[in-house]
């Protein structure tokens, strides 16, 4: 029997997940779920989450992993419908979220030094999970070679950054 | 424990003060010489060595040992005394509780449509031809150019985003567009293979399509908006938007659109709807998913829901027959109460697309019946000519190959100014002076049409003169082909009248048979034409091609041919570009050069002149130029200029009618 990464190779869907720092504070979160090609299946955004000054002082230099990967990665995650085989984040703080998340997670490098390769980048994992090397570039098989793994950021970032301005005039 | 520069009774203070259970002399001295046989020698053999070296004084290893009778050695041995004492604590209050609470979020969820799955097209082992007639040595050097785009692009890729259409306000549906990958990702090498990379104004012309309800492609004949609209539907079709799709054209294009979509999207359904009645009445009614491709005439037939508005029958048993509404040469709705044009707007669409290199012919009027069309304006809307260009800023999106073709090679038009022959002058002169007779005889009751009865006699004398079988236009002609058909290139020949291609088809092959004249017109079976097409363009030895205005002006990709003759004059310059840019577009990789022939002192050389201010009068309302109110038909006024005359007043107060001295 095929492992699930096999079974999917041809049908991989990725999960792209970064956030936006708002200018008065806080943080909003994206994650686009797309398939091996970048086309769009879902996409869900948080709404915006500002730590308040307690939680600034006892989290001190780990209250940025916690907000970004832990309350907005985690919450995007489990709400998902279309579950990602493999999520890829531009931001190291949020590559905390591997902790919560039942994909193998990796930080997609603009320098290419990764270990694994996915499309035209490669990838970085979380340092508790070095299987995720594996599994990421077991899953992302069937992705292009051509295709860049940093574009689909941009997406969700603009999308951020559309729906908090749509916030914004209401 | 010693080390170097350690010194006798140089013991820490731990050493000293710490109380050493009373052993015997000699077990410490045993002791303290295992602790240090390890690690140091024996002192004496040390010392001799390392003395000059270190500056080391030899230690003695056995200190001697005494013990004292002085009690406090023996208060050692005894247990020390504890109490407890009961105590009483200070209480303090907890000023305040900082648990850190987990931050709440919420969620908003965008789900995509599934998009339609197609069956993959079948591998083909050698690429594909040329989206256009093209001969096999300019095709390689079309690849060569495409090849260098292509590095360019490696080089420095440029990424065409989708952007949601003005005036979208929902957030949902702007993040639709916001959310597509870039059109050259989902185009190039990805979801949808194309058989050659796209210009980058056609990138943005599939975006633009893309992303409209309502859209007015009206880009110069040959910039490729076959190409860009059967690409922007494929997007439509894949990404969920769109399940059937109606596109009506021309009947004579109905092949050319049927090849194209097999080169561009060989992996859509595409249904022809033709044949008899209930043939189409079966096609009609087939469910599914896909493009159904039917002519102006069939369409005009089969969607009329008359007057009374009832059923036609190619609606669905729910929500609209179709998602997306093509109107192909969109000018075929210019004049709002013909049946075409309102069948075309009862047709239930979710989307409507009209294309045309041509929008306005004569009128703004045109332009409001494809608005009309579109949905942009109410039904029997009257915009002035402000609102009209506010309206075309906002719903057309046209290109010149002036702004986007600048490597293209240039069109060079010629006027060629010729004299009558005797015979045709005798002719002319006599018809002529004959009609204005009648004209003026006629007073009054002389009307537009018995002007262009006139003006077509005249028009036909120019060409040839059938009694005496003579034409200066056919013997240039003839002294061209000569040239064109010693160099081997190709020559197509526009004229009004079937009939004087005929005749010039037979005077072309007595005077200069190694050039092959063909005859694409309409009385030709549309079964025998993509042949001739074929024919012209794949015979060396077929160097001319004589077609009419209304079979050959449209839709027809014949950039191989070099020169382009209008034989005689369209009343209508936008019908003359369409004519011209059958060959000057995209592939052609050497000058056209266009001679319009115009004889001198005829009716020619005035309705030239007419037609120069309207090709100025088109530009003023796509263009910048300032707008005129006037409008831009040839009116009756103009018609009767041609003869110097002035057009009857309705109340019928003008009488000169005689033409003036020369």
């Amino acid at each position: 029997m095929a492992s699930p990464g096999e079974k999917d190779a041809d049908h991989c869907a990725i999960g792209f997940l970064t956030t936006i720092d708002l200018p008065g504070g806080g943080h909003v979160g994206g994650l686009l779920v797309t398939n091996r090609f970048g086309r769009p299946l879902e996409f869900q955004c948080t709404t915006p989450v500002k730590p308040d000054k307690t939680q600034q002082i006892l989290f001190g230099a780990t209250l940025r992993p916690y907000v970004l990967g832990e309350v907005i990665g985690k919450t995007l995650l489990d709400k998902a419908t279309v579950k990602p085989d493999v999520v890829l984040t531009d931001d190291d703080a949020v590559l905390d979220v591997r902790d919560h998340a039942k994909a193998p997670t990796g930080r997609v490098l603009n320098d290419g030094d990764g270990p694994a390769r996915v499309g035209r980048q490669t990838v970085r994992v979380h340092a508790a999970h070095a299987g995720d090397e594996a599994s990421i570039a077991s899953r992302t098989r069937s992705v292009p070679e051509s295709a860049d793994m940093l574009e689909p950021f941009e997406r969700v970032r603009e999308a951020l950054r559309e729906t908090v301005e749509a916030g914004a005039r209401r | 424990m010693a080390g170097p520069g350690r010194r006798p009774g140089d013991a820490s203070e731990t050493e000293r003060n710490v109380p050493r259970p009373a052993t015997h002399p000699g077990a410490d001295a045993a002791r303290l010489a295992r602790m240090s046989e390890p690690a140091i020698p024996a002192p004496e053999t040390r010392s001799v060595r390392l003395a000059p070296r270190f500056g080391v004084t030899p230690l003695p290893l056995t200190p001697s040992v005494g013990q004292h009778a002085s009690g406090f050695n023996a208060s050692l041995t005894r247990p020390p005394a504890c109490e407890a004492v009961s105590l009483p604590l200070p209480m303090c209050e907890v000023a305040a509780k900082l648990r850190p609470d987990r931050l709440k979020v919420m969620c908003v969820k965008l789900t995509f449509p599934a998009g339609f799955e197609f069956i993959p097209p079948r591998e083909k082992a050698a690429k594909p031809p040329r989206p256009s007639a093209v001969l096999p040595d300019e095709t390689a050097a079309i690849e060569a150019a495409e090849g260098a785009i292509l590095d360019e692009v490696e080089v420095r890729p440029k990424r065409t985003r989708l952007k949601p259409p003005p005036g979208t306000l929902s957030l949902q549906d702007r993040l639709f567009y916001v959310l597509q990958p870039p059109l050259e990702d989902w185009l190039a090498g990805q979801e949808l293979v194309m058989p050659f990379e796209p210009f980058p104004y056609q990138y943005e012309g599939i975006a633009w399509l893309f992303s409209r309800d309502a859209a007015l492609l009206a880009d110069e004949m040959g910039l490729g908006k076959t190409m860009q609209t059967i690409t922007g539907m494929r997007l439509l079709l894949r990404s969920g938007q769109a399940r059937r799709v109606l596109l009506i054209c021309p009947k004579p294009l109905i092949p050319n659109w049927q090849r194209e979509f097999a080169l561009w999207a060989p992996e859509l359904p595409v249904t022809t709807i033709e044949g008899p009645t209930e043939k189409r009445k079966l096609l009609w009614d087939m469910p599914g998913v896909g493009i159904y491709l039917v002519n102006y005439e069939a369409a005009t037939r089969d969607l009329d829901r008359g007057e009374s508005g009832e059923e036609p029958t190619a609606r669905g048993p729910q929500g609209p027959a179709f998602d997306l509404l093509v109107l192909d040469e969109a000018q075929r709705i210019k004049n709002r109460d013909s049946r075409t044009a309102r069948v075309a707007r009862d047709i239930d669409c979710g989307r409507a697309w009209a294309l045309t290199g041509t929008p306005i012919e004569n009128r703004p009027d045109e332009l409001v019946s494809l608005f009309e069309f579109l949905q942009v304006v109410p039904p029997r809307a009257a915009p002035d000519l402000a609102q009209l260009r506010s309206l075309s800023e906002a719903n057309i999106l046209r290109r010149t190959k002036d702004l986007v073709m600048t490597d293209m090679p240039p069109r060079i038009d010629q006027d060629e100014l010729l004299e009558l022959t005797p015979g045709q002058q005798a002719a002319y002169h006599h018809a002529e002076k004959e009609g204005v007779v009648q004209l003026n005889e006629m007073g009054d009751t002389a009307t537009v049409q018995h002007v262009f009865e006139l003006v077509l006699r005249l028009k036909q004398i120019s060409n040839y003169d059938p009694a005496t079988g003579t034409s200066c236009k056919v013997d240039r002609l003839c002294a061209d082909m000569e040239e064109i058909a010693a160099s081997g290139g190709k020559a197509i020949l526009f004229s009004q009248w079937t009939k004087t291609i005929d005749w010039i088809d037979t005077r072309v092959r007595e005077a200069v048979p190694q050039s092959n004249p063909l005859i694409y017109h309409g009385g030709v079976p549309t079964k025998q034409r993509e042949p001739i097409l074929q024919r012209f363009k794949e015979d060396p030895r077929a160097n001319l091609l004589l077609m009419s205005y209304g079979t050959g002006a449209v839709g027809l990709n014949l950039q191989f041919a070099g020169y382009v003759y209008l034989y005689d004059r369209w009343w209508n310059p936008a019908v003359e570009d369409q004519a011209i840019n059958r060959a000057h577009r995209i592939g052609q990789k050497s000058q056209v050069l266009v001679k319009k022939f115009i004889c001198r002192d005829t009716v020619e050389e005035r309705i030239d002149r007419v037609l120069a201010e309207k090709r100025a009068l088109f530009q003023s309302i796509l263009g910048d130029a300032e707008q005129d109110a006037a409008a831009l038909s040839m009116n009756a006024q103009e018609i009767f200029g041609l003869f110097d005359m002035k057009a009857p007043a309705k109340t019928g107060g003008t009488r000169e009618i005689g033409p003036k001295a020369a």
